[in-house]
């Protein structure tokens, strides 16, 4: 019997902690005034004025823009009132809100707009990527509530991007440092928002609540609890155990919400509501003009033909993102411009090949041309599952009419390296989605850095399109801005130097209980103020 | 004894000195550029100007003996840099995360030897019968067991299923139960194993037959002769668990979005955050060769004959 006696001491320990655990109250029970949502990352100090930590989506929850976004690419009034543009396009005077002020009290009006220009201007270099910034030559507080904005050059996308949700939007200044560098940190983030960060605790929650001086809609919720949950399966039990009341953002790999296989099973069970966004941005395959067999126009458009995106959209994505025939979906602005797809027709490139002198020895065996075999390089980013089996899938498809497909699976960092250097046949890249598209991803055409610049550079035309990228950006007419991006995008269409596979899309789930969870216009935004417990 | 453990901690500091060129050197000669993560991580396009100005910036256009130096020189300082992600002194993120983490891996070690002792005392003092059988089932079971998937079963029966225990987070006793177990099975059954076999050889020992030719009672011979001598190995296994629990809690951490050290790292590496994974490496160093350290003490302390063999005679 000694066992039994030894183990009594021990088995008394292991009872006591057992009951101690069994018999806590659920402290992860849903609060009724609280919204619950997850994110794979604390949300950073809320810096309106920088980058990486913060995340954007909570910036835009705090800080607000003089101008916002909407379906469609329309610019409504939003901290400005109204504004007006001078003939020739450089002057841009706002006339603000009264009565707005931020969640410390601090009224917000022309100075405070401006000291937060300024900031961002004294950081030029970290924003140089945004050419709004570039083209800024003066900034002005007219009176208390009118402020105005100089240009160097008409340019035409400023509206847009004083929308973005960084660097221009405004936090009070009395929460900047005495200096006014906000590159440097900022005292406390304090906006004018729907939302006032109340207490981060590192690798926990971040915890907003509602702002009561906010001007607009107040959010229906008081509390909005943020946990930091970084892996998606996680996140998937998270909502089933009503930890969370609610997943909303990408699907998919990497900083996915969701994994697109566990958004499929929530779509199949009654108890919740999922929901698809419309198309925010476009995943492609940048193919390189320049380098290797893709050089020659045959040999792409013959890709173009063989890749069967039908059945890798319901093989890879189970349908939740929709099949993709152009590089901007044609509701994106000066986009709809009637572009005829490819098609999926593996005998028509086959004929194109053998039309280019690619010529297969035998059946099933790869092509070949002045001794050269027909092989591609698909770079992808080796840990990203979800280029793993796209790239797999084209892999096969492109087998049929004997091109050989050599994956590519490398680190981060490589990947961008050859973004950066061209070596590539094919390489996987996304547009950046409302409002970006498409102007800023074509300025970004003309930046040596970007696949779709090295892409692009075998184009004969090359030169011509930089150059109509660079006029449409400074056009002040709305029909000759149309016709230069017509040229742009029919002509990128037609060199077929970007393989579209799918229109990116992202998703929404939550229990039955809760309702007014949708998407914005844009994929950077989530409007939490709308959603409310039933 | 005195001479024993300043022996050991004199060779801490060499050995930290290699692992740490090992480290940087494996770091630096990978097909990563720093500087390329540096400027996707801060999402600053990395034109070519932008990639010499963050080579400049992070010191990486000098020779890698340079770099090298220079890192060590300030690591001596205790400055690891800031995280390339959340722009902040490393050591002071490793030093925020790791309670939580020690929280976690000391409540395993503390499931691991209350479970293992009786369960091991068990099946030894029933050789070959079914107690025997059944905790080397159990032992066989734990081991093959990866930890991740044991986590997975225990929050679809228990957090899915049931709805007793939550999934994920730190705040109650409750959040800890399924992190703790699903760390402390391998451990656990690893220990089982050891403490088995060490009593079976204690109990067939000249001493056991000696204490019970004296007419001892059979709960004095076990309880002080065969238990104590077999809790000798036992000490060194701890050890070894104290680095298994810790470099377990990576995966756990993960799977239960536990706010540790490991999460942190998981992140880091994912993110290709240099300077946290490097100071990362070198910090579960120290801690596995102070672990190690401190059991090896302990060790000489109970057993003379360690002592002797390390050539202390006095």
């Amino acid at each position: 019997m000694i066992e039994i006696r030894c183990l009594k001491p021990v088995a008394g320990v292991f009872f006591a902690f057992a009951l101690c655990c069994f018999t806590i109250v659920p402290a992860w029970a849903a609060v009724k005034d609280t919204l619950v949502y997850s994110w794979s990352s604390n949300v950073g100090e809320l810096n309106p004025h920088m980058y990486s930590p913060n995340q954007m989506f909570a910036q835009s929850m705090v800080y607000e823009p003089l101008v916002k976004f909407t379906e469609g690419g329309k610019v409504i009034p939003w901290l400005a009132e109204k504004w007006s543009v001078s003939p020739d396009g450089k002057v841009y005077t706002f006339f603000l809100r009264k009565g707005v002020v931020f969640s410390d009290g601090t009224p917000l009006q022309a100075p405070a707009v401006k000291k937060n220009f300024e900031a961002v201007l004294a950081n030029k270099d970290r924003h140089k990527w945004l050419e709004l910034v570039v083209q800024i030559d003066k900034v002005e507080a007219v009176d208390d509530l009118t402020f105005r904005l100089t240009m160097k050059n008409a340019y035409y996308p400023t509206l847009q991007e004083l929308c973005l949700i960084r660097p221009l939007r405004f936090m009070s200044p009395a929460a900047m440092p005495e200096d006014g560098n906000t590159s440097r940190g900022i005292k406390k983030a304090v906006g004018s928002g729907p939302w006032v960060l109340a207490e981060t605790r590192k690798g926990e929650f971040d915890l907003f609540e509602r702002n009561e001086k906010y001007w607009g809609v107040k959010p229906k919720f008081k509390k909005l609890l943020i946990k930091v949950i970084p892996d998606p399966n996680t996140r998937a039990v998270a909502m089933e155990t009503r930890e969370i009341d609610l997943i909303h953002g990408a699907a998919g790999h990497g900083a996915g919400q969701l994994s697109l296989d566990a958004f499929d099973r929530f779509a199949r069970d009654p108890k919740y509501i999922t929901k698809v966004s419309q198309p925010l941005a476009t995943r492609v395959l940048a193919v390189n003009s320049k380098r290797g067999p893709t050089a020659d126009l045959a040999v792409r458009k013959a890709i173009q033909h063989t890749v069967n995106k039908a059945a890798l959209v319901k093989a890879v994505f189970y349908s939740i993102e929709t099949q993709a025939d152009t590089l901007f979906s044609p509701d994106t602005p000066y986009s709809n411009l009637g572009l005829k797809p490819f098609g999926y027709d593996p005998a028509l490139a086959a004929k194109l090949l053998d039309g280019a002198g690619w010529k297969q020895p035998a059946a099933g065996a790869i092509r070949v041309k002045g001794g050269a075999e027909l092989s591609l390089d698909l770079c992808f980013v080796g840990n990203n599952a979800q280029q793993k089996a796209i790239a797999e899938v084209i892999q096969g498809d492109l087998k049929k009419v004997g091109i050989k497909v050599n994956l590519v699976g490398e680190e981060p960092d490589s990947n961008q390296n050859r973004q950066k250097t061209g070596e590539f046949s094919l390489i996987f890249n996304e547009t950046w989605g409302a409002p970006y598209d498409p102007h800023s991803f074509c300025s970004s055409m003309r930046t040596p850095s970007h696949a779709d610049y090295q892409a692009q550079l075998g184009l004969p035309m090359k030169a011509e399109i930089d150059a109509k990228i660079g006029e449409a950006l400074l056009s002040i007419e709305e029909a000759k801005r149309q016709e230069l991006y017509r040229f742009i995008l029919t002509t990128l269409h037609d060199q077929a130097v970007y393989l579209p596979l799918t229109y990116m899309t992202g998703i929404i789930v939550h229990r039955q209980d809760l309702k007014g969870a949708q998407y914005g216009p844009t994929k950077f935004e989530i409007p939490f103020e709308l959603i409310e417990r039933q | 004894m005195m001479r024993f453990a300043v022996r050991r901690l004199l060779l801490l500091p060499p050995l930290l000195l290699a692992v740490s060129v090992v480290v940087f050197l494996i770091l630096h000669l990978g097909p990563n550029d720093p500087a390329m993560s540096y400027l996707r991580l801060s999402q600053i396009p990395p034109t070519d100007e932008a990639l010499a100005a963050a080579r400049e910036f992070l010191g990486l256009n000098k020779p890698l003996l340079a770099q090298y130096v220079d890192w060590l020189t300030r690591a001596l300082k205790l400055d690891f840099g800031l995280s390339y992600v959340t722009r902040r002194p490393v050591l002071d993120e490793i030093i925020y995360y790791l309670p939580a983490t020690l929280n976690l891996a000391g409540i395993s070690l503390v499931l691991t030897l209350v479970l293992s002792i009786p369960l091991g005392m068990w099946a030894a003092l029933n050789r070959d019968r079914w107690p025997d059988h059944l905790t080397r089932g159990l032992a066989f079971f734990g081991v093959s067991m990866p930890n991740f998937w044991l986590a997975f079963l225990l929050v679809t029966v228990f957090s899915i299923w049931l709805g007793w225990l939550p999934p994920l987070g730190r705040g109650t006793p409750a959040h800890i139960v399924m992190p703790a177990v699903s760390l402390a099975l391998m451990s656990t059954a690893i220990n089982i194993r050891l403490i088995r076999a060490s009593m079976l050889e204690n109990l067939n020992s000249r001493s056991v037959l000696y204490a019970r030719a004296r007419g001892l009672k059979e709960r004095t011979v076990v309880g002080v002769h065969v238990l104590k001598n077999s809790l000798i190995p036992v000490v060194t296994a701890i050890g070894m668990h104290a680095g298994e629990l810790l470099g377990g809690a990576v995966v756990v951490e993960n799977i239960f979005a536990w706010p540790g050290v490991g999460r942190f790292a998981v992140s880091a590496i994912y993110n290709r955050d240099y300077p946290v994974m490097q100071c990362f490496i070198l910090f579960m160093v120290v801690i596995f060769v102070v672990c190690n350290l401190l059991v090896d003490i302990c060790y000489a302390w109970l057993d003379p004959r360690i002592r002797l063999a390390g050539g202390e005679n006095s």
